[in-house]
């Protein structure tokens, strides 16, 4: 079985994350590159998925990202996919959520597989909106926020959440899963992981290669970053110590009333 | 893209708050642009919702209750979404930042090849164009996005971003053909998992709880009447979560769900960045903590240092009190 799990390079999201007030952009230095935490979960879904359909199964890490962040593919490798896939073009930079599903889209479609698995969010910008498009430019069926995955006679069986409770879905093969949070918790590298990982190879795919109709990067967007900047600074807030509960009750009771929240 | 449309997601008919908002919004928009103001209705009990939003200021409410969009996952509500939008013209398509909505905006883009901004808190139209509003990275920075003017362009909305205001009504309903098809994704089951509380990210207040309340029970007996009397509903952090205290879709933070009340209210809570990131943009922020070195105190607008098992049900006689003045 051959699965591809894409992931994205996103700023830590553990670091404090500070915009420059004369820049206005984020602040990188000190801020590591790290895979998307939310992609650690759809990994975790592919290595046992491919642990569990054994023989010569294979996952496949794929990314679009700036050449320089390559070596970061190898916590995925260290954490034991087999080999990893970037998409890195000069050409891609300025890509919204349409070009990049187009894109990354062209470029899993000569990877062939069975399952693909992606992430649920990503924590830079949140959109969702990345497996869907996947899927509809893939033909492939979209069976979003998967906690259980079992493979059955040609196809899967998938517990996923919903916001009320979860269904149990059946799909054939090929198809595109995200996991949900209570998927599992992702494996930790192991040192022998680490090592391995050194020899395992991270291919280049560049945009020549995939020969689009419609053009990427900023070009091809249908969307126009206009400004981005800070949110208002909330004001200072203030400490009260409570002497005993009718004191610190009465103290956000009263504040309450003056934010007219009661 | 001079029209709206708006995804009215439900479950047999029941909908969230947010439906009404997008169908108020809609019409905001629909005014600015010069265009019309439309809503989308699917599956089963979708004409008693489609009736509903008549109380709303739209022109159409397309309708089809077709049996595929329960059985299947949501290749037939996509199909009839690019319907919709294709009867509408080139529109804006308005749909809830849910779990379901993104899958729907996701697969929509590429039908309608539309750009899409998510999660956006506000929106605007300038130079005919509509410019969307959206905090990125966790509320560190706010977007000013703008949609292509003469094509499609999909949104997903926070819940509660816009007032939800009844008037005009009258729209007409359309029943858009049915498809007849059958889809790879079968559902074969669809259960609702405990009791259906309102849903956190819709909530006006949230009452939230941490390590500091050691133990499941608090939550039920400190934290609930609390919420209760504010009408508003109980989350917690990740190391409540962690803990088995509460269920994982209480959890809020980067790993959990994204708030946005107009009160927030943290009980033991000691504000790590993982949980900052899923309250920072609330209204008003108040803290209950033993510590007040904690750095939860950079974020909130009130710190009281205390004890909570104390402060807590004292605060809720006090709220309660206040409301029994007030009706």
């Amino acid at each position: 079985m051959k699965i591809v799990v894409t992931v994205k390079l996103v700023p830590d999201p553990n670091a404090e994350k500070k915009i420059d007030a004369q820049t206005k952009r984020l602040v990188r230095s000190g801020v590591e590159t790290v895979l998307n935490p939310y992609d650690e979960y759809a990994l975790e879904a592919a290595l046992q998925l491919k642990e569990r359909a054994g023989g010569d199964s294979r996952v496949t890490v794929f990314s679009m990202s700036p050449e320089p962040l390559r070596e970061t593919l190898r916590k995925a490798l260290a954490m034991g996919a087999d080999d990893a896939v970037l998409l890195s073009d000069s050409g891609l930079e300025g890509s919204d959520v349409w070009a990049t599903a187009y894109a990354s889209a062209a470029a899993l479609r000569k990877l062939e597989f069975d399952i693909l698995v992606v992430g649920g969010l990503t924590d830079d910008s949140s959109t969702g909106a990345v497996p869907g498009a996947l899927a509809e430019h893939l033909g492939l069926p979209c069976v979003t926020n998967a906690r259980k995955i079992d493979l059955t006679d040609g196809g899967l069986q998938v517990e996923r959440e919903t916001d009320v409770g979860y269904q149990s879905v059946r799909a054939p093969l090929p198809a595109l899963l995200t996991t949900a949070l209570t998927f599992g918790e992702p494996r930790y590298a192991s040192l022998k992981g680490i090592m391995g990982a050194k020899k395992k190879s991270i291919a280049t795919t560049t945009l020549g290669e995939l020969a689009l109709e419609f053009p990427v990067g900023t070009a091809g967007s249908k969307t126009d970053l206009r400004s981005f900047a800070p949110p208002p600074p909330r004001g200072q807030g203030r400490t009260v110590e409570a002497a005993d509960g009718a004191a610190g009750a009465q103290a956000i009771f009263e504040f309450l009333q003056e934010k007219k929240l009661v | 893209m001079k029209n709206v449309l708006i995804f009215a997601e439900h479950r047999q008919g029941k909908t969230r708050k947010i439906t009404f908002e997008l169908a108020s919004e809609a019409r905001r928009i629909a005014d600015a642009l010069g265009g019309t103001a439309s809503a989308v209705v699917l599956g089963g009990g979708a004409a008693q919702l489609a009736e509903e939003l008549r109380a709303y200021p739209l022109d159409t409410v397309y309708v089809n209750e077709d049996p595929a969009v329960d059985g299947y996952l949501l290749d037939p509500v996509v199909d009839y979404v690019e319907s919709a939008a294709k009867a509408a013209g080139p529109s804006l398509v308005l749909i809830p930042n849910t779990l379901s909505g993104r899958d729907v905006a996701g697969r929509l883009i590429v039908r309608l090849g539309a750009g899409i901004v998510a999660d956006v808190v506000e929106l605007s139209v300038e130079d005919g164009a509509v410019v969307c509003v959206s905090p990125k990275l966790g509320g560190v920075l706010v977007t000013h996005c703008a949609l292509r003017p003469g094509e499609y362009g999909v949104a997903t909305v926070r819940p509660s971003a816009f007032a939800a205001a009844r008037g005009g009504g009258g729209a007409a309903v359309v029943e858009l053909e049915r498809l007849h098809k059958t889809y790879p994704a079968a559902i074969e089951d669809d259960v609702e998992e405990g009791a259906t509380e309102m849903a956190l990210e819709e909530a006006p207040a949230v009452v939230a709880g941490g390590r500091g309340l050691g133990g499941p029970e608090p939550f039920e007996t400190l934290l609930k009447p609390l919420a209760a009397a504010l009408g508003g509903a109980v989350g917690a952090s990740r190391a409540a979560a962690d803990a088995g205290w509460v269920p994982y879709n209480l959890q809020i933070g980067q790993t959990g769900k994204t708030v946005t009340p107009k009160l927030y209210i943290a009980v033991g809570i000691s504000g790590a960045i993982q949980h900052k990131v899923g309250m920072r943009a609330s209204g008003t922020i108040v803290a209950i903590n033993k510590d007040a070195a904690a750095p939860i105190a950079e974020f909130s607008d009130l710190l009281v240092v205390g004890d909570a098992f104390r402060i807590v049900p004292e605060l809720t006689k006090l709220i309660e009190k206040a409301k029994g003045n007030h009706s």
